[in-house]
């Protein structure tokens, strides 16, 4: 790794040979780099990268499986946020950590309040806090409640809340992914004036401009390696979306067989909106044809499918299924229509984890089994499971397995398997792969592909390029809520759909 | 990305026997105090002792039925002691004006079935929390109680009602045997149709089961209409027993009852549980007192180890509850 720039002092902080895994999964990987004092430095990447990560590991909120974290040239073992903060090094994470019922002041204060006996000194941390804001030109009230706030507010009394603790180096994690574009241009006016002021920030942020308008320096992150550190300078929109996506496709994905070009439409979404969400979505899915929405988390891609599904309410558009009107009203219509959803998050939004795969299966269909009265006869019921449990190819369990003692990749085979108890017409997958095993991740593409060539129509929504390129027939990448356009055959490449997926910064 | 595998098995590592012992305890802990009060107390295994606790029981276990749905499907009823109240007045007061005692029963059951159709609504739809949501309703409900007996005991003037209670089949009484039906018909409800597998989903992972297409909120309200209509089906038995309906605000029937779902097993985090368990939980309970009773222990200690028992209970099942995850 070079190491641009020739005359660097001793860096505030340098991580050396790093490795993080989480339960197998891979974060980090011998990860180096160096933060100099003073300057904005970014960590850039895809969702995954390990960008994250690394910034949780120089704030002492995760500690490092392997290597050495370096504060001015002096080995540390930062073991948590607290020994952290004595090194002057504290975090801005995405999710705030603010008390809401209580003032701005009281939030920047906690745990170290002006005392005087028993009693807090309220003068005092009010001086305090008014010092601290005009030093830093940082406009909020110390006395409003927290929870009244706006984000950016919100993020403010945090950073407040820092530099109270004589913070030396802010972490700040996607701090502009809830802001509105004007916030964001204040939030980074200010990361500049602190930078200024001789403190260290570390940026983690995936709006590409924004990084190359405040960094003094980029780390561009992939898979858990750092592909290199530059000058921000030195970089351009398309060198770090380059670096970010660099990588060659692996044949892991079942041939694809487009549908033929008389195949009739299943799904036609026309100006479908959720208000703040998202807005004028328009595309169709055909009969047997593999279409992802792709784009960064945050985008309103789960939001979108969650509409179609009615999980959430659409404000506005209308849809067909089946040249039919279609507006679900909850997911039991959509269910009732033909439509099946495996959600994002397969353990707090798909599964019973206490009980069978059997009863796991067939949850959304028992009326299938069920006499009047609703008593379930048992022999349909589980030759209907054992039926899905063997197109999912469910391997190492049965249909009596309790489904926390599956694997990640049986327990996603196990949700599937419940959408095929019948013969849905448009099959919707969030993250389909998500934390499930290489092995499993192919038999679930298989399915997939397998079930768009028996007619059903496969809306994927995914945040891993490969699998957006390597499975879809069509790809429709969304940005900021609207779709930012679409991409198939030879023009589908990562870079083309990353150029969409960062859209425009928020300037 | 390299992911490994999460191992296939993972349960408790001890085999079979283990968990047999373990998902199984309060069979064993309720057949080990049988087999010692047996062995200890003189008057215990006599028919006349036996058939008095099953007696005792029915009241418990008609309600506790009903409202290990409840529990299961992720909510608590604290009203329960309000709902017996006013269904043993609505009773009384019915069977004196109507004399007819169908109309009495109905009367019990349909007034305790709307106080759950009100703890089901606020719980459903209000969204508020449902152990604060059925502890505010209890107070109305009691209000409710004081102002239609007009504060006063109703006495049932038909002697004869008491038949509908006391009366005996094969030496048991009625009350006894409307239990074993109740039970039976919540066993199958909960473990042979569609609604109980809902129930079961709707406490066990509530956004899984809208998205699996089952009416959540439905689900909610109808666990607490059958919980207050099996608790007005005991208070109107308990006014056919006593021939009293008597408004009062003392909460020791709920926790009666929802110490022997407890005990039983069935998880109050929603999800988890069985209509067996409330079963064995409540004679569990029942044996213990009973045993203090015959020999003769005085009955300050008794409420020391009964609290202690329960505490016990419970430990011991989150114990081996958390070796199994």
């Amino acid at each position: 790794m070079d190491e641009a720039g020739g005359s660097l002092s001793v860096p505030h902080i340098e991580v050396r040979g790093v490795s993080k895994s989480f339960g197998g999964a891979v974060a980090l990987r011998a990860v180096n780099t160096a933060v100099q004092a003073g300057t904005v430095h970014a960590l850039v990447g895809e969702n995954g990268a390990g960008k994250s990560t690394l910034g949780k590991i120089m704030a002492g909120i995760l500690a490092p499986d392997e290597g050495q974290v370096e504060v001015y040239g002096r080995p540390v073992e930062l073991r948590s946020p607290r020994q952290a903060l004595e090194l002057g090094i504290t975090m801005v994470a995405q999710e705030l950590s603010l008390v809401p019922h209580r003032s701005a002041r009281d939030n920047v204060f906690l745990g170290m309040e002006s005392v005087r006996g028993p009693l807090v000194d309220e003068g005092r941390d009010r001086a305090r806090v008014v010092r601290l804001v005009e030093e830093y030109g940082i406009q909020v009230d110390p006395d409003q409640l927290v929870g009244r706030m706006s984000v950016a507010d919100q993020q403010k009394v945090e950073i407040l809340r820092s530099l109270a603790r004589d913070a030396q180096l802010i972490v700040m994690d996607e701090p502009t992914a809830r802001l509105s574009s004007a916030e964001a241009r204040g939030l980074r006016g200010m990361v500049r004036q602190l930078a200024d002021g001789g403190v260290t920030v570390v940026y983690v942020s995936h709006f590409l401009e924004e990084v190359l308008a405040i960094a003094d320096r980029v780390t561009i992150m992939r898979d858990g390696e750092v592909v290199r550190t530059s000058p921000a300078a030195d970089e351009t929109r398309s060198s770090l979306i380059e670096g970010i996506v660099g990588r060659k496709l692996e044949a892991v994905f079942p041939a694809r067989r487009p549908p033929p070009p008389e195949a009739p439409p299943v799904l036609e979404v026309e100006g479908l909106g959720r208000e703040g969400v998202f807005s004028e979505v328009d595309f169709t899915v055909r009969e047997g044809e593999i279409v992802t929405l792709a784009g960064l988390v945050g985008s309103g891609r789960s939001e979108t499918a969650r509409a179609i599904f009615g999980a959430d309410r659409a404000t506005a558009g209308r849809m067909t299924l089946d040249g039919a009107p279609y507006a679900p009203r909850s997911p039991r219509d959509a269910i009732r229509s033909g439509v099946a959803m495996v959600p994002e998050s397969r353990s707090a939004q798909g599964l019973l984890g206490r009980m069978t795969v059997r009863a796991n299966t067939t949850l959304a269909h028992l009326s299938l089994f069920a006499l009047p009265g609703g008593f379930l006869r048992s022999r349909p019921e589980t030759a209907a499971a054992e039926e899905a449990v063997r197109t999912v190819r469910l391997t190492g369990a049965t249909i009596h397995s309790v489904i926390t003692e599956l694997s990640g990749g049986n327990q996603q085979k196990t949700l599937f398997g419940r959408w095929l108890v019948s013969r849905p017409r448009l099959f919707i997958a969030d993250e389909p792969t998500r934390g499930v095993d290489v092995g499993a991740k192919r038999g679930i593409y298989d399915l997939l592909a397998a079930l768009a060539e028996a007619g059903m129509a496969v809306l994927i929504v995914s945040s891993e390029l490969e699998e957006v390129l390597g499975l879809s027939h069509r790809v429709l990448v969304m940005s900021n809520g609207r779709l930012a356009g679409e991409v198939a055959g030879a023009d589908a490449t990562e870079t083309s759909v990353m150029e969409l997926a960062f859209g425009e910064a928020k300037a | 990305m390299t992911l490994t595998n999460r191992s296939g098995q993972t349960t408790s590592g001890r085999g079979r026997g283990w968990s047999l012992l373990t998902d199984y305890g309060i069979i064993w802990a309720t057949l080990l105090i049988f087999l010692l009060l047996s062995l200890t107390a003189d008057n215990f295994f006599t028919p006349a002792n036996l058939r008095n606790i099953l007696d005792q029981q029915a009241f418990f276990l008609i309600a506790g039925s009903a409202v290990t749905l409840t529990l299961i499907s992720g909510n608590f009823d604290i009203s329960l002691s309000a709902c017996f109240i006013n269904a043993t007045i609505a009773t009384a007061l019915t069977m004196n004006a109507t004399g007819s005692w169908q109309l009495a029963l109905l009367a019990g059951i349909a007034v305790s079935a709307l106080c759950g159709a009100v703890n089901g609504a606020i719980v459903a739809w209000a969204r508020i929390n449902s152990f604060i949501a059925t502890l505010a309703t209890s107070f109305v409900f009691y209000g409710v109680a004081y102002l239609m007996s007009n504060r006063s005991i109703i006495r049932v003037t038909e002697i004869d009602f008491s038949n509908i209670a006391r009366g005996r089949i094969w030496g048991i009484t009625k009350a006894t045997w409307i239990a074993a039906a109740v039970v039976a018909v919540f066993w199958v409800l909960l473990s042979r149709t569609r609604f109980g597998r809902h129930v079961y989903a709707t406490g066990g992972n509530p956004e899984a089961a809208h998205l699996a297409g089952i009416r959540v909120k439905i689900v909610t309200l109808l666990t607490f209409v059958l919980t207050g209509a099996a608790t007005g089906l005991a208070g109107a038995l308990s006014a056919s027993r006593t021939l009293v309906g008597q408004p009062h605000d003392d909460f020791t029937f709920v926790f009666t009852v929802l110490t022997a779902v407890i005990v039983g097993g069935t998880s109050i985090a929603g999800g988890e549980g069985a209509i067996w368990r409330t079963l064995f939980g409540a004679f569990f309970i029942a044996l213990v007192i009973n045993g203090f009773n015959l020999l003769q222990i005085d009955p300050i200690i008794q409420r020391l180890i009964q609290g202690g028992v329960i505490v016990l209970a419970v430990a011991a099942d989150n114990w081996t509850r958390s070796r199994r995850i």
